[in-house]
């Protein structure tokens, strides 16, 4: 199996793309598409239809790789973005939900996508976020951290930082010659 | 946890590395000593961080850090000098210092990078240690984002010259000053943060027990471990520290 | 351990015990470690043990302004850097909406395909190291410190240049330097045969690396493994073709690919990608000789005051580990509001590793997380 590049193939493929995903639409109602260029679409999708557009995707429309999952916090409520690419047609299709807050709980979708079994750990980790079914819940990065999840936008790392570290003190006599001048450090 | 540290400086006390207390020949073989310490030094294998990947062009050919008898050493155990290359994540911090336990006095730190003497550019990280001076004791700072070969070549031959001077003895810091530093230890991985090696029993070893080797804080590693039935480790320090508190009497 | 410390153990039936393979082990690349269960030599299973290098660099970007964050990005990986620069740049050029100069997209392709190269002889100087053959290593690395030399005469830096800035680079390449990296080109290609010669043909190399961690074109696909892994694979997927970002749509080059799937066939599409982007960097120095103009940056906000327009954007770099990509999000403040980094290694360092180091021996784990080129800061980030 290798693809091979042919510009006016390639052409027709994004054309037919199009068409595919309006024929997706269709079978979801809960669906908005919307094309950036010729190889970004954004879709925004209701959670519950997720994993049906994920299979359909994949199944029908040959987007085979999850390039990545990503969270956002948006303070009320989290959203999760699932990049998926096709090799065949060299689309990336942006597929975007919204889910709540407390209790951020959401499904796996390890079944249909492997690779998801690290970005839903990761996730897990530093957003709090817990995929149900995914098989490696258990910690990967912060084995050692005992704190909130820190990605979250309540956490400040200053404030953590401040009182958890101290810092050296660096006083060079350069420093001193322009403070005896009346200069000082901006921070 | 506590709150502050106040901030010591390691390098407030010189140590006496008193001639005058030994004999002439103890001196000639103390110079000798470390005329040959100075020209074979082996360094642990460790990265740490982003520093390292310019420790492998320093050790081959381009640089070669072998004419100056510097050698790369996989086993803490045999290592002299722990390169810490760069940032250390709270994770590695651990590892870092069960590894500078492991090795045998007389043995170097140095700190590569900027990152390690103030957190350089992840001072507001919450993940990375910042001061590394506060856990381990330090025998010289490279600063540098990154430091090119040369500087961590230089850096070295300067050790090699504090130590043939018989300067470099800021290891012994650890064991005098133990309480310090594992205060500050405790401070960030918790009260429960012990180590397999018993650091008072070697200070002992090393004649280096003093007054600042425990305190408080290893009081409370002492009382952890008892409590978690660790007896075999803390044995000989109950005995030990209750006999010194009766001749401090 | 003092000796009273010491316990016996005693063995249980299976005779199968646990392996720290790592952090402080000479075989691993970087600091990462393994939990790797033996039964003798044989590993029965492995679990990877990541974070060891992590800094929350999601988190610190957050905190800092748009132009800070350039210094801040190609720490993320340590031997390539280059292409994080590119693709935090590409990023958020496509919010801005920034009309590059054309000349900048070559100087740009300039430097990721010599980070390329440097990232390449790391590599595979490693993995030599990794079946003892040390002369390898030697000579990769000597060779890489040539490029590295170009880079700081270029752009200052040695390892980290913060070269590429949203909108362009910060400086121009001027023709006596084009010349001092097409000299370089020269060695480095007469250099090859030598490492062929050494290494790639080299029996030892081939028996050791011969079907050694095999991934099938299936189960590559399934893991997402991405990059020169899967092209040893026989899939022929490439970023810079594929989703073409700058000017490669402009430049002629194949892509590399093997079909074995092993170790040596991950080497072998390395080894054909050094020529390919020796030839790539060919081009390049062609263009810019014969291009007069010396427009290389477009008008930038003052960088203090930066505020990027809301949006959010997936750009996507061909590094030399695999797909890179940068998932920005603003909400048209001063800082980003989210930036996520899809590192290629986080597929194939953790899933991947862990399923090709499972039945074979304690010996070729080093040599696997080698060949697969696996880079433990981008994992952990
Ligand atoms: S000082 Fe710079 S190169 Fe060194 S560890 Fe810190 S960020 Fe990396």
């Amino acid at each position: 199996m290798v693809w091979d590049q042919d510009k006016e193939a390639t052409k027709d493929n994004y054309a037919s793309q199009t068409i595919v995903l309006d024929q997706i639409l269709h079978e979801l109602d809960t669906l908005n598409i919307e094309q950036k260029n010729n190889q970004r679409f954004r879709v925004d999708v209701s959670a519950e239809a997720l994993p049906a557009l994920l299979s359909l995707l994949k199944g029908r429309a040959g987007y085979t790789q999850l390039s990545a999952i990503s969270c956002v916090d948006w303070e009320d409520e989290f959203e999760l973005v699932y990049h998926l690419w096709s090799y065949e047609t060299k689309v990336l299709v942006s597929a975007h939900i919204r889910i709540q807050y407390t209790p951020a709980v959401y499904v796996s979708v390890y079944d249909i996508y492997t690779p998801a079994g690290f970005f839903e750990r990761d996730i897990y980790e530093m957003y709090g976020v817990y995929f149900e079914g995914s098989p490696m819940m258990e910690k990967f990065i912060l084995t050692e951290w005992h704190g909130p999840a820190p990605m979250l936008k309540s956490f400040d790392t200053l404030k953590y930082v401040n009182d958890m570290f101290n810092w050296q003190e660096y006083q060079p006599d350069w420093l001193k010659e322009i403070q005896a001048k009346g200069g000082k450090v901006v921070s | 946890m506590k709150d502050v540290i106040p901030i010591q400086t390691n390098n407030t006390e010189t140590i006496a590395v008193s001639k005058n207390s030994k004999n002439i020949y103890q001196q000639a073989i103390d110079t000798f000593s470390n005329f040959c310490r100075a020209r074979s030094l082996f360094v642990l294998h460790y990265c740490t961080g982003c520093g390292a990947i310019e420790l492998p062009p320093a050790m081959t050919s381009r640089f070669d850090m072998e004419r100056l008898g510097i050698q790369p050493m996989v086993t803490p155990r045999q290592a002299d000098i722990l390169l810490i290359t760069g940032y250390v994540s709270i994770k590695t911090l651990k590892r870092v210092i069960l590894t500078y336990e492991q090795m045998q006095g007389p043995k170097y730190v140095i700190g590569i990078c900027s990152c390690t003497v103030n957190g350089g550019m992840y001072w507001q990280s919450y993940a990375t240690a910042k001061v590394l001076s506060e856990y381990l004791p330090v025998d010289m700072y490279i600063a540098g984002c990154m430091p090119r070969p040369e500087a961590v070549l230089t850096g070295l031959q300067q050790l090699m010259k504090k130590i043939e001077k018989g300067e470099a003895n800021s290891w012994e810091n650890y064991f005098k000053r133990y309480d310090y530093y594992l205060g500050n230890q405790q401070h960030l991985f918790g009260d429960t943060w012990h180590t397999p090696t018993d650091i008072l029993e070697e200070a002992r070893h090393y004649h280096l027990y003093g007054a600042e080797s425990t305190g408080n804080n290893t009081a409370r590693l002492i009382k952890y471990t008892v409590e978690h039935d660790l007896t075999k480790l803390d044995a000989p320090l109950r005995e030990k520290d209750s006999m010194t508190k009766r001749g401090k009497k | 351990m003092r000796a009273e410390n010491y316990q016996a153990v005693t063995h249980p039936e299976s005779h199968e015990f646990e392996l720290n393979f790592g952090p402080n082990h000479p075989g691993i690349e970087g600091n990462y470690a393994l939990k790797v269960r033996v039964n003798g030599d044989k590993i029965v299973a492995a679990k990877a043990d990541g974070g060891y290098l992590h800094r929350g660099f999601e988190k610190l970007m957050e905190g800092r302004l748009w132009i800070q964050n350039i210094a801040l990005v190609p720490r993320i990986c340590v031997p390539d850097p280059v292409p994080m620069e590119m693709c935090y740049a590409l990023g958020v050029e496509d919010l801005c909406q920034f009309e590059v100069p054309e000349r900048a997209n070559w100087l740009r392709v300039l430097q990721l395909e010599l980070s390329r190269i440097a990232a390449h002889l790391f590599t595979f100087g490693g993995h030599a190291a990794t079946v003892g053959m040390y002369s390898n290593m030697f000579w990769g690395i000597a060779d890489r410190d040539l490029i590295l030399d170009m880079f700081e005469q270029m752009t200052g830096g040695r390892v980290y240049h913060m070269y590429t800035i949203p909108g362009g680079v910060r400086r121009d390449v001027g023709v006596e330097q084009l010349d001092k990296i097409s000299d370089l080109l020269d060695y480095l290609e007469k250099r090859l045969s030598d490492y062929d010669n050494l290494f790639f043909n080299n029996k030892i190399f081939i028996q050791r690396a011969r079907d050694t961690g095999i991934l099938t074109p299936k189960q590559a696909l399934s893991w997402g493994v991405t990059g020169p892994n899967l092209r040893a694979c026989g899939l022929a997927f490439d970023v810079r073709r594929d989703d073409a970002y700058l000017c490669y749509d402009q430049i002629d080059f194949d892509i590399a690919t093997e079909t074995a799937g092993d170790a040596l066939a991950r080497n072998l599409v390395r080894r054909k990608e050094l020529a390919q982007s020796i030839y790539i960097v060919r081009q390049v120095i062609d263009y810019l000789k014969k291009d007069k103009s010396t427009h290389i940056r477009c008008q930038i906000p003052n960088p203090l005051a930066w505020k990027v327009p809301a949006g959010e954007t997936y750009t996507r770099v061909e590094s030399s580990k695999g797909e890179l990509s940068f998932y920005i999000v603003s909400n048209g403040g001063e800082k980003p509001y989210r930036v996520h980094v899809r590192g290629p290694s986080s597929m194939h360092a953790v899933q991947v590793l862990e399923k090709l180091v499972t039945g074979g021996r304690l010996e070729d784990v080093a040599q696997i997380m080698f060949s697969l080129d696996a880079c433990p800061p981008e994992v952990d980030r």
